[in-house]
């Protein structure tokens, strides 16, 4: 057995890389010119997140880095409720958020354990999962000069780790602050919504581990027509200020294929009250700067060609 | 700030991580761009008084853009991927537009570098020097355009609201070039150039003056956000003084190497100022927080 491990293990596979200095540096310099076929498109999949049941048990978190293979970012005490994670990172891909609103109107006061048996609408604990917000239009993707991010068959923004150089570049544009350089390997990380499990039938492993169903997966219209119902019964059952951050499009931003149900402003919960697509600038700014260097141009030209004939 | 809770009082963006290093490939960028696109612009407006300076002008314009690309390369997570920017074409990202105008701006100017020391060594081109010259005007200009463009096409606070950014940074290139050309044509004792590039200077200097103030208008905001009044006021009365007062004062003083060469240094001064205090805009916390800490 041993022996016949061995003999496998000494065959030359065709994802083995190359051997040789010459012929490392012909494939590091080709590799990524080479274009594969485009999968054929898939039904849009996305995320609807209902916060309203979320009870912050972290266990999209701990799927996630457990299936992603994603390091442990060590242990810090944040002194933000029970966010000890913080932020998403190009090494935490969920990010659980916890929110403390008590009958004072602070969001600063510490809970008591009366505060939190109190619970009404001003005494709450507000939780929410957040992620990459895939979203249709995305800056990052725009933004990313190499390719390397791109929107795949199922609609959702993914990251070819082999293809980003860490330009950073789709870092200044995301609007939600999601994506991160790796200090490590220098790429930009995000969410890859399980791409690899949803090319086998799975759904991600955030939404799999969920206990609540607070993160739910499927097809995107699906997904909207689920969280719409349920907006509708919050309203029924007494909560009026339940709406969709991200469910359709707005005039400044397209809609989001990860979408949430909030109580709350979206600030509140880390979110940009009006998401912006810096891209409705950039005809204007391109003007702007043509105009900038043409005015320059047009000046030393004429000064040029009257002193000098 | 570290033991508050909630998140309405922190920032949703994260920084890209480029510091002080973007700041000096802003300059240098501007620098080589405007450099070449000053001597083609006045070679081909006044061949017979330009080609000596022009000459020069082409392989400096080359030593600056080399760095600048060793700084951009290294500014990069993983360097040694830095050809991937080529492996797509993509009209929508500036930096992708930014890397094809510079890549193929080297090749021009390469050429027109080149042709211009081997003319020294009696090797003389003429045509073909020209060619590159006319060649690279474009591709040149694209390189001085796009960088103004990615650095106001984003989500950061500040940056996504300058829209004079562009303007300021392409004139600001032009700008640079021309006070380039000037010092070298008086190093050069090239004294007709000299005389016309001083009167050139002084209208971009004032010209620059409009773009500045319109993206120091875009800025206000956010630096209020992050600066006191007075730090404010002094911040622009510096950059004012040494980026547009002290070199026009100089260069209308005299004509001689001294005055321009000292308006020369405080207009690059100027410029790496400005863009420095640019790129550390996301990168500042807002004054608010820096006061409860």
């Amino acid at each position: 057995m041993a022996s016949r491990e061995k003999e496998l293990s000494a065959l030359l596979q065709t994802s083995d890389p190359p051997r040789g200095l010459l012929s490392s540096l012909v494939q590091r310099l080709i590799y990524p010119f080479l274009h594969g076929e485009p999968p054929e498109p898939r039904s849009p999949t996305g995320f609807y997140t209902d916060t309203t049941v979320c009870i912050g048990c972290k266990a999209c978190e701990v799927a996630c880095k457990q299936w992603n293979q994603l390091p442990s970012d060590g242990f810090n005490w944040s002194g933000n409720s029970y966010d000890n994670t913080a932020e998403l990172s190009a090494t935490s891909w969920r990010h659980v958020k916890f929110i403390e609103q008590f009958s004072d109107g602070s969001s600063s006061k510490r809970a008591s354990l009366d505060d939190v048996s109190n619970e009404s609408d001003h005494n709450r604990w507000l939780m929410m999962s957040d992620v990459c917000k895939h979203c249709l239009a995305a800056p990052c993707h725009q933004a990313c000069p190499t390719g390397a991010i791109i929107h795949n068959e199922f609609e959702n923004v993914y990251i070819q780790a082999d293809i980003c150089n860490g330009c950073s570049c789709c870092i200044a544009a995301c609007p939600f602050g999601v994506i991160t350089r790796d200090p490590v390997g220098g790429h930009s990380h995000k969410c890859t919504l399980c791409y690899d499990r949803q090319r086998d039938g799975l759904e991600p492993a955030c939404a799999k581990a969920c206990p609540t169903q607070s993160i739910h997966f499927g097809p995107v219209d699906e997904l909207r027509e689920m969280a719409r119902k349920r907006v509708e019964e919050l309203h029924r059952r007494g909560v009026p200020e339940a709406y969709l951050y991200g469910d359709g499009a707005s005039d400044t931003y397209s809609e989001l294929h990860s979408f949430y149900l909030l109580v709350d402003r979206p600030s509140v919960y880390g979110l940009p009250d009006n998401p912006y697509n810096p891209w409705l600038h950039m005809m204007g700014d391109y003007f702007r700067s043509i105009a900038g260097g043409l005015a320059a141009i047009a000046a030393l030209f004429v000064v040029v060609f009257l002193l000098g004939s | 700030m570290p033991g508050e809770s909630g998140y309405a009082h922190l920032p949703v963006t994260k920084v890209p991580g480029w510091h002080g290093l973007i700041a000096w490939d802003a300059l240098l960028n501007g620098m080589a761009t405007g450099l070449f696109m000053a001597a083609a612009v006045s070679e081909l407006a006044a061949p017979a008084i330009f080609i000596p300076v022009a000459k020069v002008a082409y392989p400096v314009a080359l030593v600056l853009l080399l760095v600048d690309l060793a700084l951009l390369v290294s500014d990069l997570g993983d360097p040694l991927r830095f050809h991937h920017m080529l492996r797509v074409f993509k009209p929508r990202s500036p930096m992708s537009v930014g890397t094809w105008c510079l890549v193929i701006f080297s090749l021009p100017l390469t050429a027109a570098a080149g042709l211009s020391v081997l003319s020294e060594f009696g090797l003389d081109f003429e045509w073909a020097r020209r060619l590159a010259v006319v060649l690279g005007l474009l591709p040149g200009f694209g390189s001085a355009a796009y960088k103004g463009v990615l650095l106001s096409t984003n989500a950061q606070p500040g940056w996504k609201d300058a829209r004079w950014m562009g303007g300021y940074l392409t004139n600001s290139a032009l700008l640079m070039g021309c006070a380039e050309l000037l010092v070298l044509s008086a190093m050069m004792g090239q004294t007709q150039a000299t005389v016309i590039l001083r009167t050139a200077f002084i209208v971009l200097l004032v010209l620059n003056v409009i773009p500045l103030g319109l993206l120091f208008a875009d800025l206000h905001p956010a630096h209020a956000r992050l600066y006191t009044r007075g730090q404010q006021w002094l911040v622009g009365i510096l950059i004012f003084a040494a980026a547009t007062l002290i070199p026009l004062s100089l260069t209308l003083l005299s004509g001689d190497l001294p005055f321009l060469s000292g308006a020369v240094i405080f207009l690059l001064l100027g410029s790496w100022v400005i863009r420095f205090v640019y790129v550390k805009i996301p990168h500042t916390s807002p004054l608010e927080n820096r006061r409860s800490e």
